[in-house]
């Protein structure tokens, strides 16, 4: 099966993609990774100074790399959905932790 | 290294407009946080002496500060111990003149001495601004807006930055093998603008990842703390270290500067910062926050890393900055701000960041260079005779922008070095600005073919000045005045060429528009 070429046609909805539910997924991932090491929150701690630097380089990654979907659409669902997914797996951190 | 064709195509596109987009900013950041790598000893330079007498001994620093307090209660709040006075710091104590002090830029000080005679002679100081406006510029990506509202800007442009250089490699990978170390001058402008490109951006790439991935930090990291705050439990802290109860008095300064040598072999304390927490829980209690350096080990700050000590015993509490001494976390954390600040390996480095910093800001100018050629090229193609309107607007900012900014530093620096007394932040920013905006509207406003030869010799001539300003006051013994003076003639020279080059092509009718 032959891919089809890529192209910037929809970069509109790839990069707004990478922005709005490419910040959500950042910062999930340093909620999920955060909820995980019991970091405290305060910036005066180790782990919050690391999972603070993770936010920002899982952002930029995310933003490098909306290009590569096949679509606009499929960006938003995939970014949207693992979002979504990271948030809900904090939510149960939570609730189990507590 | 295999990319398909496709991916490489996307990239080149994203590369170019994000480049575009950034570059100008990114140029004005790259230029002014050069010049800022020594923002310490130009602020040294530039801070007139104070006629206050000599500093008292270390061992007699009890006696200033007794001495000290009794005229002025208030300075017990917060005052700083000047371990090797300067012309910045020129007393051995000092303490910020009224409120705040605490936060960023230099604040006006008093600093104390004691006369022959033993009495206490106080001076206020207040700072010169030249060169914290610079390091503003730089962090501000050139913005005259308020620290708060510049700041999430500096941080999307340090997020098309990293995109730029994301894309910008795997758009230039394929072709790496075979043009790295080419520079063709001799096939065509553009050819020998591209391989120049590629050449500085491939050689600096750690650089300006580690810029980037910082910048994007830099600017968000108060927002990202702010959901950390809401997510997780704040109220968990069991990080207020208390220093051990007050016995009668805090120990002097030599015994400080024992005990943290003690401690902390190899480390260099530059000031002892006093500070008593405002009433309420916890508060009260003297701290004491130690700056200083060590050529062994990355800093924190651009200039400085720094220890928590307990004033009463000279115990290090929290060594968490305290270069070698940190754990491997906040060691690892304090890597990525060294390679910002390049607080690292001391002077050296510096020169090495000052290099790499001219050389990013000559990055972005190529870049719009070949954006602009790129896009003349199939505008003739599609038979336009001149540029169109998009065209004609981003070369001449380029233009501008890029002369402003070079020149506006420059004309800051000699206005600063010229004038007898510190210079106001309002004198600072308007001479920046002014010359800012002169230069951009004289690049729309003069013929096309005169504003690059002529922007270009007046940036060349602003930084003769400059070396030569550097070199009169370097007559009157001030030690840094001739790497000022060097610095300036070499990127004078390196404006000259060009800017020489321009006018012939303009007196034979041939030049670049």
């Amino acid at each position: 099966m032959t891919r089809a070429r890529l192209d910037n046609r929809q970069w509109v909805a790839k990069l707004s993609a990478g922005i709005v539910p490419g910040c959500a997924l950042a910062l999930a991932v340093m909620a999920v990774v955060g909820a995980l090491c019991h970091t405290t929150g305060s910036p005066m701690t180790l782990s919050a100074q690391f999972l603070m630097w993770l936010a920002g380089l899982v952002w930029v990654v995310v933003l490098s790399v909306c290009f590569l979907f096949r679509s606009g659409a499929r960006a938003w669902a995939v970014l949207g959905a693992g979002s979504v997914a990271l948030w809900l797996l904090f939510v149960i951190l939570k609730i189990v932790a507590s | 290294m295999k990319i398909r064709s496709d991916i490489v195509a996307v990239y080149r596109e994203v590369h170019s407009w994000a480049g575009i987009l950034a570059g100008l900013f990114l140029f004005v950041a790259f230029y002014a946080g050069a010049v800022s790598m020594f923002e310490q000893p130009l602020q040294n330079w530039l801070t007139p002496p104070t006629g206050l007498p000599a500093p008292v001994p270390l061992d007699r620093t009890p006696e200033l500060m007794e001495k000290t307090f009794a005229a002025f209660p208030e300075a017990r709040a917060h005052y700083t111990v000047v371990l090797a006075p300067d012309r910045m710091r020129p007393g051995r104590l000092m303490w910020p003149k009224g409120p705040g002090g605490h936060g960023h830029g230099p604040a006006v000080i008093m600093a104390a001495a004691l006369a022959p005679d033993g009495t206490a002679v106080t001076v206020t100081q207040a700072p010169s601004e030249a060169v914290h406006f610079i390091d503003e510029l730089h962090q501000k990506i050139g913005l005259p807006l308020p620290h708060e509202v510049a700041m999430p800007i500096m941080g999307v442009v340090a997020l098309v930055y990293a995109v730029a250089l994301v894309s910008g490699v795997i758009a230039f990978l394929p072709a790496l093998t075979r043009t790295l170390f080419a520079v063709r001058l001799e096939g065509g402008r553009s050819r020998a603008w591209l391989d120049l490109h590629n050449l500085f951006g491939f050689f600096s790439l750690p650089f300006h990842v580690v810029m980037a991935v910082t910048s994007v930090v830099f600017a968000f990291h108060e927002q990202i703390f702010a959901v950390q705050g809401h997510l997780f439990h704040q109220d968990r802290v069991a990080h207020v270290r208390i220093a051990a109860m007050p016995q009668a008095a805090p120990l002097a300064p030599r015994a400080v500067v024992d005990a943290l040598a003690r401690q902390a072999p190899g480390f260099v304390p530059d000031t002892l910062e006093y500070a008593m927490r405002p009433m309420g829980p916890g508060g009260g209690k003297l701290t004491l926050r130690v700056a200083g350096h060590d050529v062994r080990f990355g800093l924190r700050g651009s200039v400085s890393g720094f220890a928590t000590l307990d004033p009463y015993t000279g115990r290090v509490i929290s060594a968490d900055y305290l270069p070698g001494r940190q754990s491997t976390g906040f060691a690892i954390v304090t890597a990525f701000f060294a390679l910002h600040f390049g607080s690292y390996g001391g002077a050296p480095v510096r020169w090495g960041y000052l290099v790499l910093g001219f050389g990013g800001a000559f990055l972005f100018y190529t870049g719009n260079r070949l954006w602009i050629m790129a896009r003349r090229r199939s505008e003739r193609r599609r038979g336009m005779a001149t540029d169109s309107r998009g065209t004609w607007i981003l070369s001449r900012l380029t233009l501008g922008c890029t002369t402003g900014c070079m020149i506006g530093v420059a004309v800051v620096l000699v206005v600063a070095a010229m004038s007898s007394g510190p210079v106001p932040y309002a004198v600072v920013s308007a001479s920046y600005y002014g010359v800012f905006v002169a230069s951009v509207a004289a690049s729309f406003c003069l013929a096309p073919r005169m504003g690059a030869p002529v922007l270009l010799l007046v940036a060349a001539a602003s930084n003769l000045v400059l070396a030569l300003v550097a070199m009169g006051r370097g007559a009157r013994g001030l030690d840094i005045s001739f790497g000022i003076a060097v610095t300036a003639l070499l990127v004078a020279a390196g404006l000259m060429v060009p800017g020489w080059r321009s006018l012939t092509q303009m007196a034979a009718g041939t030049g670049e528009r």
